[in-house]
């Protein structure tokens, strides 16, 4: 996919401070559909950098380009119109209902009525905030959350193809922070906007972010996707920035999946009690897991549940919760490993079907690379 | 513990229906009721004058006011906007007697009559329009940075924020101004008969003239009703006009 955003030696210096450049000779290449996180201590330059885009902050040298066209060629009213923005308070419009604040642009920009409701109530149900309920009601009588939510949805309005955000969930308490920000991610697969991403936070720009930019004092330390930065900081700064514990943070940004090993033998339900006894007996193993025909994982079996009379291996299968999806970070899976101890936990799809294993081992392995 | 129930109603009622009964038993008492009858066109006369008086210098003080507390939150116009407040507060703190006065005194160095009615209506606009111009640049001002933010980030331009979000987050306040106006030109508005400017006052002061206490009840109650009703009214236009969204809890009405 093409470049959708770029910025070319971008340099602030803000009158009455001339000795300081508040963003110095910034570079980088964001392409279509991607996040990038531009995060670094306070004062580093990254709101700067972000207000530059659609000239809230005028450049001081330097050029951002969109879509290959020189933001500073543009009008300002069309270029911030077509790029969407949310700030950290929200600054939701008070006077309004929320049908009316989403509204805003697309009245200004002259679209009919019906297009108007028609655009609102699918950005509603985007943001899961029925229509019916939420469409005639005020920003006070809404919990930050939701306010935040409706932030994104006017911010989405004219679906303009880049936004940026001015630490969007900053305000917000750290566990319906973490519910908005999965919940974001989820939106951004499907509308895939390029977007520029402020945060303080380094354990949200990881999660947030396909490309990092840390920076410091105005100047750029490193461009990376977030394993590049956590397995290759290019110096002791960034190494700090992102913290001792990074290869922790790994975890939590690999997905199960990667780590997986293949399955181990399972057994089918239908299959006889002797047939498991010579499997547990071939493979040496205590126990084995028990799969339905479709190969959903029903549960396991060992000697003592196989010693009893049965006909099938189904009827004395025993129910485990030792599974866990492929889509989930690998941090959950250590964690989970370590709850059941059995050094490793099934991997299964959303059908429940069996997938692999997912051992410490492997875990090992993939943090090795 | 029944009665408790009927606290807010005693609160809110009871205290005006107290009133009006003192107020119209005293009306009866000192005959102001029979010199207003005997004397009705004159009355009619009078009021039609103080409604006058009242509303064209309230329109004047509220669309000027509101136009130049508008202007000194502009861009560019801030550094002014102290050096004129400073000037409004300190004519505000004039007394009404005195603005009437120096009206009098100064008009005709512009060329204007002293007396009638035009010096009464200059003397009450410039008593009124300081708090509305103060409380426009306050409530504008209290709009919250974010929301100027917000709406600067998104594509709006001044004049849309100026007429979309600034002016409609800022009109309880500016509302607020407005009845303070109000409620010091309905009290001075008496004062404006000592300049010839017609009105109930000159009941109130040949009553004062002649002490005799009928006459001055015959002007004076009928000013304090009027001073009542505007402030009702525009009670009432503030619920209309201001947001819900922006509206907090219960508006005191009278």
């Amino acid at each position: 996919m093409g470049i959708m955003l770029s910025f070319q030696e971008v340099t602030k210096i803000y009158p009455g401070a001339e000795h300081i450049k508040a963003v110095d000779s910034l570079s980088f290449n964001l392409k279509e559909g991607e996040i990038c996180t531009l995060v670094g201590p306070s004062g580093c330059g990254k709101t700067t950098a972000m207000k530059m885009v659609n000239r809230l902050i005028p450049i001081t040298s330097g050029k951002i380009l969109i879509d290959d066209q020189n933001i500073n060629r543009m009008d300002t009213i069309e270029l911030r119109r077509s790029i969407g923005y949310v700030i950290q308070n929200i600054g939701l419009f008070p006077n309004m209902t929320i049908g009316e604040n989403i509204a805003t642009i697309p009245k200004l920009k002259g679209w009919d009525h019906d297009r108007i409701t028609e655009k609102t109530e699918s950005l509603l149900e985007l943001i899961n905030l029925p229509p019916g309920e939420f469409m005639d009601r005020y920003p006070k009588e809404l919990s930050g959350g939701q306010q935040q939510r409706i932030g994104v949805a006017r911010a989405m309005a004219v679906d303009p193809p880049i936004m940026l955000m001015d630490e969007p969930f900053g305000a917000i308490d750290p566990i319906n922070r973490e519910h908005l920000q999965d919940e974001f991610l989820k939106i951004q697969e499907k509308v895939k906007k390029t977007i520029v991403f402020v945060t303080h936070d380094i354990d949200e720009a990881i999660k947030m972010g396909d490309k990092i930019c840390l920076l410091k004092d105005g100047k750029l330390v490193q461009f990376a996707s977030p394993e590049e930065l956590l397995t290759q900081p290019v110096n002791e700064f960034v190494k700090d920035f992102v913290g001792g514990d990074r290869t922790l943070k790994r975890l939590n940004l690999l997905k199960v999946k990667a780590a997986m090993s293949p399955a181990p033998p399972v057994v089918m339900k239908d299959e006889s009690p002797e047939k498991a006894k010579s499997m547990l007996g071939e493979l040496k193993a205590d126990h084995l897991f028990v799969v339905d025909n479709e190969n959903r994982l029903m549960g396991y079996v060992d000697k003592e549940a196989l010693s009893k009379k049965a006909d099938e291996v189904g009827d004395v299968t025993r129910s485990t919760d030792a599974f866990l999806p492929a889509s989930s970070s690998l941090k959950d899976g250590l964690s989970e490993i370590f709850t059941h101890d059995l050094g490793y936990i099934i991997v299964v799809d959303e059908d429940k079907k069996v997938l692999g294993i997912l051992t410490e081992d492997g875990i090992k392995e993939i943090l090795r690379k | 513990m029944q009665i408790r129930l009927f606290y807010p109603f005693i609160k809110k009622f009871g205290v005006m229906a107290a009133t009006a009964i003192i107020v119209i038993l005293l009306y009866q008492y000192y005959g102001a009721l029979e010199y207003t009858t005997k004397n009705l066109s004159e009355f009619f006369r009078l009021t039609l004058e103080h409604f006058f008086l009242v509303i064209v210098s309230m329109a004047t003080a509220a669309s000027i006011g509101v136009s130049l507390g508008i202007i000194m939150t502009r861009k560019g116009f801030e550094r002014f906007g102290s050096a004129i407040m400073a000037i409004v507060n300190v004519w505000q703190s004039v007394p009404s007697l005195g603005v009437i006065a120096l009206a009098y005194a100064f008009l005709p160095l512009v060329g204007l009559s002293g007396i009638g009615v035009v010096p009464a209506l200059v003397a009450l606009f410039f008593h009124a329009v300081a708090p509305i111009v103060r409380n426009t640049v306050a409530g504008i001002q209290s709009v919250s940075k974010d929301v100027i933010e917000a709406a600067t980030g998104m594509g709006m331009t001044p004049n849309q924020i100026l007429f979309r979000i600034e002016i409609p987050n800022a009109l309880p306040v500016i509302m607020g101004g407005i009845r303070t106006a109000t409620a010091i030109i309905v009290g001075s508005a008496p004062l404006a008969c000592l300049i010839g400017g017609g009105g109930l006052g000159f009941w109130i002061f040949t009553g004062i003239a002649l002490m005799d206490m009928g006459i001055m009840m015959a002007g004076a109650v009928p000013v304090a009703l009027i001073a009542m009703l505007f402030d009702a009214l525009l009670a009432r236009l503030e619920r209309i006009v201001v947001s819900e969204g922006i509206q907090s809890g219960e508006y005191q009405e009278a």
